[in-house]
């Protein structure tokens, strides 16, 4: 297994309006809303999960194949990692 | 932790913390020169200085000091006591000021919020027409410390209507209001609201080319909310809560107030429109 994502939770707040969820990195102010697979994503972000995990099970969810999505799952962990908002291990 | 602070608790405390009494004021506060046409909030206090030599100091536990220059206009004295000083005394005791006018309908408050000239005012009083009391003018008080659903607060300051308003929103001119706004006190053709009520709805108004009603969902209604940036630098500066505070309370307004645009085109029959419009949405959504 790889290393396992992480949010740092004393980095961020979070809540959920209608079907998105608002995050606020609390160190620049900066927002992100979070909707459809970007929202699914954040929630699978359990701090038990790596990378191939979470898009197995984004897969499994929206009946894909992991392949498929992997590059674009990725590159959101990615973003997520640079905002600050998650790490690995 | 204490308990939520009734509605009534929170109009007894702005009751006390509105009392007036005239007397010196600084021309610094916190060890900052308040220059006129400025603001200063500090350790639970609010300074500050007009132009015409006004000078407003409000002291949380110990109301307002008003400094009167060499000649008093009591209107203008009026105008800054509900209006800055009011936004200042409430976000200093907890309170959020919403750049809003709001009407009743069902037990619950209806605001219209927009920037100054959007007709939010002029709205709320039409409304009255059609049997929906006004709630407030320009600022509406919601509080936080308060249970849920979040209530908000009667208005404490007098309709103001320009004289064209006055005609569109069929509100009955009562007096001038003095200072050169070219506005009038008015009674609004609803009458008003006395008690605190939950707040149901806030709708941004805009111009368009013909009247619409669109919700607004998710991010944006937390987003919207900091829209008006003059009453929210004023509750940053008073209430320190930092962003994760600020933040929590925009998520708990966005969360239970739902929100919608109110498009509307600029003359009398886009208005005319626009006032049905919006009783029809306020009572189809108070069937909801």
């Amino acid at each position: 297994m790889n290393a396992v994502l992480s949010k740092f939770a004393d980095n961020f707040s979070e809540t959920a309006i209608d079907d998105e969820i608002v995050v606020m990195n609390l160190a620049s102010g900066d927002f992100f809303s979070l909707t459809g697979t970007a929202r699914a994503i954040w929630l699978l972000l359990d701090g038990t999960r790596d990378l191939a995990a979470v898009t197995a099970a984004l897969a499994a969810d929206y009946g894909a194949e992991p392949d498929a999505i992997g590059p674009e799952v990725a590159d959101f962990v990615t973003e997520l990692e640079a905002a600050g908002l998650i790490r690995r291990g | 932790m204490s308990a939520p602070r009734t509605p009534e608790q929170a109009m007894a405390l702005l009751d006390r913390e509105s009392r007036v009494r005239h007397g010196p004021v600084p021309h610094e506060l916190g060890g900052r020169d308040c220059a006129p046409g400025q603001w200063l909030i500090s350790d639970g206090r609010f300074l500050s200085r007009c132009p015409s030599g006004y000078g407003f100091l409000y002291e949380r536990g110990h109301g307002v000091t008003v400094e009167r220059p060499a000649v008093p206009d009591p209107a203008e004295e009026a105008l800054w006591l509900g209006g800055s000083v009011h936004v200042a005394i409430a976000a200093l005791n907890g309170l959020l000021p919403l750049h809003a006018s709001a009407v009743a309908a069902g037990g619950r408050a209806y605001a219209f919020t927009g920037p100054a000239g959007a007709g939010k005012s002029t709205l709320a009083a039409a409304l009255g027409g059609l049997g929906l009391p006004m709630m407030c003018d320009d600022t509406l008080l919601v509080d936080p410390l308060g249970p849920d659903p979040l209530v908000c607060l009667p208005g404490r300051k007098r309709l103001k209507l320009l004289d064209d308003a006055l005609a569109l929103s069929g509100a009955v001119a009562e007096a001038p209001v003095g200072v050169e706004t070219g506005k009038v006190y008015a009674r609004p053709p609803g009458g008003t609201v006395t008690v605190p009520l939950p707040l149901a709805m806030l709708i941004f108004l805009e111009d368009g080319p013909e009247p619409i009603w669109e919700p607004i969902f998710g991010a944006e209604r937390s987003a919207r909310l900091d829209d008006d940036h003059y009453r929210q630098a004023m509750v940053r500066a008073a209430q320190d809560e930092g962003r994760a505070g600020q933040f929590a309370l925009r998520a708990r307004v966005a969360g239970q107030v739902r929100m919608a645009r109110l498009v509307r085109p600029r003359s009398p029959e886009g208005f005319a429109a626009s006032v049905r419009l919006a009783a029809d949405r306020i009572a189809a959504e108070g069937k909801d």
